[in-house]
């Protein structure tokens, strides 16, 4: 295989979009850290090193080749279903916001669902390669990889956070939909998938609150409208240009945790419509330069996986923002790059280091 | 973006180039611009909630973290016509707390409670309410310096002192009734505070700053809106004339007890009150500790009564409008009584006045007369000239609680009924229709309405926004008969019941009223109302004033020995008050034998100290200076003082 130049581009893209994150997040974060640690730096400080740890990583991973995955696809996942196993026994497993989605370590806490995501699309990219033919078949093709997906699935719901598995869940089956699969089965999936929906609120009714509050915040706004009226006292308010960066009013304990999940309304909230075109257009150009690597290259598990990795970064971006601005219900998925949070910022930028290692070959 | 969005990119997206991921990258394309059309949406939707929303949501948002300490604004003074201050605001501190500002809830209400000597328990209720702001009310309202100064001295956060002006009444029950008074709010609560309540309160202002989310205050913006002071009303009212009924009301209460008294004045030539006092009196500054009755009732309007003899000027007036008497040429007997259908009415008189013309009918103030002349208008006419005069409906002065009066209707109307209607009695007014109808019948025939309000001014530059201007209602009678009736007044005062009206060297008009009361339908016997009403000059007259004190204790029952001289010492103060010229002009008076004789003094400067003491002759003279001829005097010459009275002579 003739050995291509890095993609640059993607690199410093993720770069920038890394070092306006770890700004933002103080911005976002320095009254709510001054408050709780009387440390303003508090949050900064531990993303900044993510960050720092995230560039080595990524640019480790960017020279690691990506066949290596392919070997050990099936290590990694029975790693990932390992620790999905082990995160949900009370004394290992943390609960953080209602979830027992983390590890503890030191400081900090690492969430294996984040990593299950990557484990997960290499396992399937590399299915759907070597099973290129056979996915006409649904039987023989399909519902094998749908089988796997689901009890991760299962697994992540057991936690729960909805959020990721809704994020994993979509990528993959996503990734199924590019392999060739008829149109008509995802039709199906589709039916299933909203009878699925209305599963889950059956089972759990603060789903449903949820939903309610996204069709009108306003009807419950100290429950469950409470974030997104906020999130969009924060927007609002930003106008065209903005109040200015560090003059969110939002970010002042109207707005909870405004660092993690809800940093976009506090960009546009700082930055106005503008701040909002330029992060949007950051996330396209990744995207789009993540896609052209996908294209370009020719051999089918690097294809999917870095297609799989680059709609992975997307989709979360679109369900965070989507939540944020009140499209969707409040899901609780944290907006890559940008949010406060290290197993997201590092599973984001070792995605874009495999994908830059795609791009070499 | 021209770097990243140029054709390669497009010829990948829409032009497949491979064969074998053909299918594969036509689905990469759909879902690349899924995602596309996602962002977009995405953008979409910002852009509403920025551009189209932002308004609303901004001031949303705005109001969520906006807290506002309140500065109330200055209540619009009440002024006399001169711009004497009658109700002003004196500056008090009020407490009001921040309960999310406050750290530690039961040591701040413990403190705070100690300062005030107020409950603990209530206190910290205020304290810990769930509100962005709260009044500690009423304990932390209006505080002294020494109170406020001691919380100011705790320092603690979320405890506020703010400005808050308090109304005060510089002359306490001067005028009450009339300015009312105002609740701890400054709201208007009666009299002009209530009516004129919308104009004299102002817009409060604040000092608004942003908080956070747990109620702390952000550095970041201070807005400090100005409050914008009430407007300034301007009475008609005239402080001194005012002052002078009000001492004439103090002294009645003192010399007689009498149950209520009540001294008004109007200029007749426009409706301009000048003075409106009564008693029982309250004190606007404690409203709290009188009774409702006492507060409530404004009695020149809101007191009815049968007026007695002063109502006679209505009857005369219609008669001479008519033209159904002649007053110096026809003549009536009085022979102390006259039958009316059976019913005998007296004179007050016993016996009689004998052979009178009709001016001495007035002067004598005789009923039967009356009765006569209400017997030759009718009861038609006489009735739509008392309804003209504005009887038996409000006179629309711009204060609450007027009363109508009650008339006899027409048809409900008998010969006796007209017969007691024609002197006063068997119906009933209030004090401000009788001194309306008055000036009236003595300003040239036009009825006014009385109005107390003369402009409303500007608070910071005192000038004018509002001017009200007298009202003519109607024409009621001719400058010819009104002329009549000045006339036939003032020979009351000079030679009838209201001599002890007359003043020396001016000429007043008048007339009596003794009406017994009803209660219950029943006269009660030696409950009188006394008044009079009387105006001056004669002959053009500039105030007209009524007085009526009701029951009187320990002296002769009659308006002319009670509230004529309380008439007569109002209008001697109103003489300087109006700065009203001296005339000899006027009716000369006629004596009895109890009176003071009043005699015309002669002129005598120029003329040597020999011949001006013979001149001066039952006079006392003293003088001042050595030369021989006399170069002033005082009183001066031409006008009538007391015989034997003093003469005080300057030589050259």
């Amino acid at each position: 295989m003739k050995q291509n130049k890095m993609d640059k581009v993607l690199f410093f893209l993720v770069l920038l979009i890394g070092i306006f994150g770890i700004v933002m997040i103080y911005s976002a974060s320095s009254i709510w850290a001054e408050y709780k640690f009387h440390d303003a730096f508090k949050f900064i400080k531990a993303q900044g090193i993510f960050f720092l740890v995230g560039i080595v990583l990524m640019n480790f991973l960017s020279k690691l080749d990506y066949h290596l995955y392919e070997k050990k696809s099936n290590l990694i996942l029975g790693i990932c279903f390992i620790l999905l196993t082990l995160v949900l026994i009370p004394g290992i497993g943390t609960v953080r916001n209602g979830s027992r989605s983390w590890f503890g370590l030191g400081g900090f806490g690492i969430q294996p669902s984040e990593f299950a995501k990557i484990g997960l699309i290499i396992y399937t990219a590399k299915y759907l390669s070597r099973n290129q033919k056979n996915m006409r078949d649904i039987k023989k093709g399909v519902l094998p990889i749908l089988f796997v997906i689901g009890v991760f699935f299962f697994l992540i719901m057991l936690e729960p956070d909805f959020g990721t598995a809704m994020v994993i869940v979509l990528t993959l089956v996503c990734m199924i939909f590019v392999s060739g699969v008829k149109i008509s089965f995802f039709v199906k999936i589709g039916v299933m998938g909203l009878l699925g929906i209305v599963g889950l609120i059956i089972i759990a009714p603060y789903r449903m609150a949820r939903i309610v509050s996204f069709l009108n915040p306003w009807t419950d706004p100290l429950g469950s409208g409470f974030q997104i009226i906020q999130s969009l006292y924060a927007i609002g308010p930003g106008g065209l240009l903005g109040q200015g960066f560090l003059n969110s009013h939002q970010k002042h304990f109207y707005l909870p945790e405004p660092q993690t999940d809800f940093i976009f309304s506090i960009i546009s909230e700082e930055f106005g419509f503008l701040g909002v075109l330029i992060v949007v257009s950051f996330f396209f150009l990744i995207f789009y330069r993540s896609l052209r690597i996908s294209m370009n290259h020719n051999d089918s598990f690097g294809k999917y996986l870095s297609f799989g990795l680059s709609f992975g970064i997307i989709i979360q971006a679109v369900l965070n923002l989507c939540v944020v601005i009140g499209l969707i219900p409040v899901t609780g998925v944290t907006l890559p790059f940008l949010s406060y949070g290290g197993s997201s910022l590092l599973v984001s930028m070792a995605s874009i280091g495999i994908i830059l290692n795609v791009s070499r070959k | 973006m021209c770097l990243f969005l140029n054709m390669e990119f497009f010829s990948y997206i829409f032009m497949g180039d491979s064969m074998f991921f053909n299918d594969v990258h036509t689905r990469i394309r759909f879902v690349f611009l899924v995602i596309l059309c996602i962002l977009l949406a995405i953008i979409i939707r910002v852009f509403y909630i920025q551009v189209f929303q932002y308004d609303k949501l901004s001031s949303l948002a705005e109001s969520l973290w906006s807290r506002e300490l309140p500065i109330t604004a200055d209540r619009g003074e009440i002024l006399d016509r001169n711009g004497k201050v009658l109700a002003t605001n004196i500056t008090t501190t009020s407490l009001v707390v921040i309960p999310n500002q406050i750290k530690n809830a039961s040591d701040v209400a413990k403190k705070l409670s100690d300062i005030l000597q107020s409950d603990y328990e209530d206190m910290l209720v205020h304290v810990t309410k769930k509100t962005s702001i709260e009044r500690v009310h009423p304990e932390g309202r209006q505080l002294s310096y020494e109170i406020a100064q001691q919380i100011n001295d705790l320092e603690l956060d979320g405890v506020y002192l703010v400005k808050e002006s308090k109304r005060f009444y510089p002359y306490g029950n001067v005028l009450s009734h009339v300015l009312g008074y105002v609740g701890i709010d400054n709201q208007g609560l009666s009299g002009l505070e209530l009516s004129y309540d919308e104009y004299l309160t102002g817009e409060n202002g604040a000092i608004k700053y942003f908080s956070d989310g747990k109620g702390n205050r952000l550095e970041l913006t201070e807005v400090y809106e100005e409050p914008q002071n009430g407007i300034n009303l301007q009475l008609t009212i005239d402080l001194d004339l005012q002052l002078a009924a009000e001492r004439e009301l103090d002294n009645v209460m003192s010399k007689y007890t009498p149950e209520h008294a009540l001294i008004m004045a109007m200029n007749p030539k426009t409706g301009e009150i000048l003075a409106m006092a009564s008693r029982p009196s309250f004190d606007s500054n404690h409203y709290q500790d009188y009774s409702t009755e006492v507060i409530n009732r404004n009695l020149p309007i809101w007191m009815t009564y049968e007026p007695g003899s002063t109502f006679k000027i209505m009857t005369l007036a219609t008669s001479l409008e008519e033209k159904t008497i002649n007053l110096f040429e026809d003549s009536y007997f009085d022979g102390g009584a006259i039958t009316v259908e059976g019913a005998t009415i007296h004179c007050w008189k016993h016996g009689g006045h004998g052979d009178q013309k009709f001016i001495n009918v007035v002067e004598n103030s005789c009923n039967p007369g009356f009765v006569v002349m209400g017997q030759k208008l009718g009861t038609d006419t006489l009735m739509r000239y008392i309804r003209n005069f504005g009887f038996g409906s409000k006179t629309g002065i711009d204060l609450n609680g007027e009363s109508n009066g009650i008339l006899f209707k027409n048809e409900n109307m008998g010969p006796v009924e007209l017969a007691t209607t024609s002197f006063g009695q068997g119906i009933s007014v209030t004090p401000i229709q009788q001194v309306t109808a008055v000036s009236a019948a003595v300003n040239g025939g036009t009825l006014y309405t009385p109005y107390i309000v003369g402009s409303m001014l500007e608070p910071e530059t005192n000038t004018i926004i509002k001017k009200n201007e007298p009202n003519m209602v109607r024409k009621v009678i001719r400058d010819e008969s009104s002329s009549l009736v000045r006339y036939a007044l003032e020979s009351v005062v000079a030679k009838g019941s209201g001599r002890n009206a007359y003043i020396e060297n001016y000429r007043v008009g008048g007339k009596t009223g003794t009406a017994q009361k009803v209660q219950n339908g029943v006269y009660q016997a030696g409950n009188y109302i006394l008044s009079f009403i009387g105006f001056m000059p004669a002959d053009d007259p500039e105030i007209v004033v009524y007085v009526a004190v009701d029951h009187p204790n320990g002296v002769v029952q009659y308006g002319g020995t009670v509230s004529a001289p309380i008439a007569k010492s109002f209008l001697q103060t109103a003489i300087e008050v109006l700065d009203l010229p001296p005339t000899d002009q006027g009716m000369e008076r006629e004596y009895n034998w109890m009176d003071t004789k009043y005699v015309i003094l002669p002129n005598v400067v120029g003329m040597n100290l020999e011949d001006a003491k013979k001149a001066l002759k039952g006079f006392q003279v003293e003088y001042s200076g050595t030369g021989d001829k006399i170069n002033y005097q005082s009183p001066k010459g031409g006008y009538y003082i007391k015989e034997g009275g003093t003469v005080k002579l300057m030589l050259e």
